[in-house]
């Protein structure tokens, strides 16, 4: 846990649902816990796990073919040294009982983007998405 | 991503440069499979890579295991900062 006071602040920004998005994404991050003063190792750590999310929802909740112009929403909050970012998209429901990283000693590409997920985080939740959005994660940090 | 295949005696060199993530991991996938595919040992520089995510260690698990199957060497040298980190996460799962 951080000994600094972190200012409480909120920010989001649409991206398009697509892996050249990505990039995007990690830019966006950057900036935020820039202003956040979040310390080097942590930010690239939250990043990585921002990104994965993000590429779960174009990987996974769109299967690689979500139309030119669809959305997915990335909210990044900071109140009282807790971090949470959201995640808002309209792709098929997630089952949170079928989201889990591979066994240990299942040596096999894939599965790990979860993993970094769950390692970096302290909590990751789907919440029922409020129209217009079908699926809500949320992941949280304290900092 | 940029990249540069660099050949020294029977060892491939494939210097990967900037950020390895699921946008460009087909790019890397279809760089260095195909030297272990012919029986290439193939060394993976990554001292210019500032940032790998999920999709980018997959390729390099894959590499792996296609040069066990082939009997050949893959290496991974001169390992960035960056992705040394992401590198010891993974390992934890490995």
């Amino acid at each position: 846990m951080s000994e600094i006071a972190h200012q409480d602040h909120i920010e989001k920004k649409a991206f398009l649902v697509n892996s050249s998005s990505l990039k995007d994404v990690r830019v966006f991050c950057r900036e935020v816990f820039e202003k956040l003063h979040i310390q080097e190792d942590l930010k690239d750590e939250l990043v990585l796990a921002i990104a994965e999310a993000a590429q779960n929802i174009v990987k996974h909740a769109f299967k690689n073919s979500a139309s030119p112009t669809e959305l997915m929403v990335v909210q990044i909050s900071c109140e009282n040294n807790k971090l949470q970012i959201a995640f808002y998209d309209r792709g098929t429901p997630v089952d949170p009982k079928k989201v889990k990283h591979r066994e240990i000693d299942n040596v096999k590409p894939g599965g790990l983007g979860t993993f970094f997920i769950q390692e970096i985080m302290d909590a990751v939740e789907f919440k029922d998405g409020k129209k217009p959005w079908i699926n809500h994660l949320v992941l949280t940090k304290q900092l | 991503m940029t990249y540069k295949v660099e050949e020294l005696d029977n060892v491939s060199i494939v210097h990967l440069n900037g950020e390895v993530d699921m946008d460009v991991a087909d790019k890397a996938r279809q760089t260095i499979l195909p030297l272990i595919e012919i029986g290439k040992n193939v060394q993976v520089n990554l001292s210019k890579v500032d940032y790998m995510d999920s999709s980018g260690i997959s390729v390099l698990i894959e590499g792996k295991q296609l040069a066990e199957k082939k009997s050949t060497k893959f290496e991974l040298i001169e390992v960035s900062k960056p992705v040394e980190k992401v590198l010891s996460m993974a390992r934890k799962f490995l």
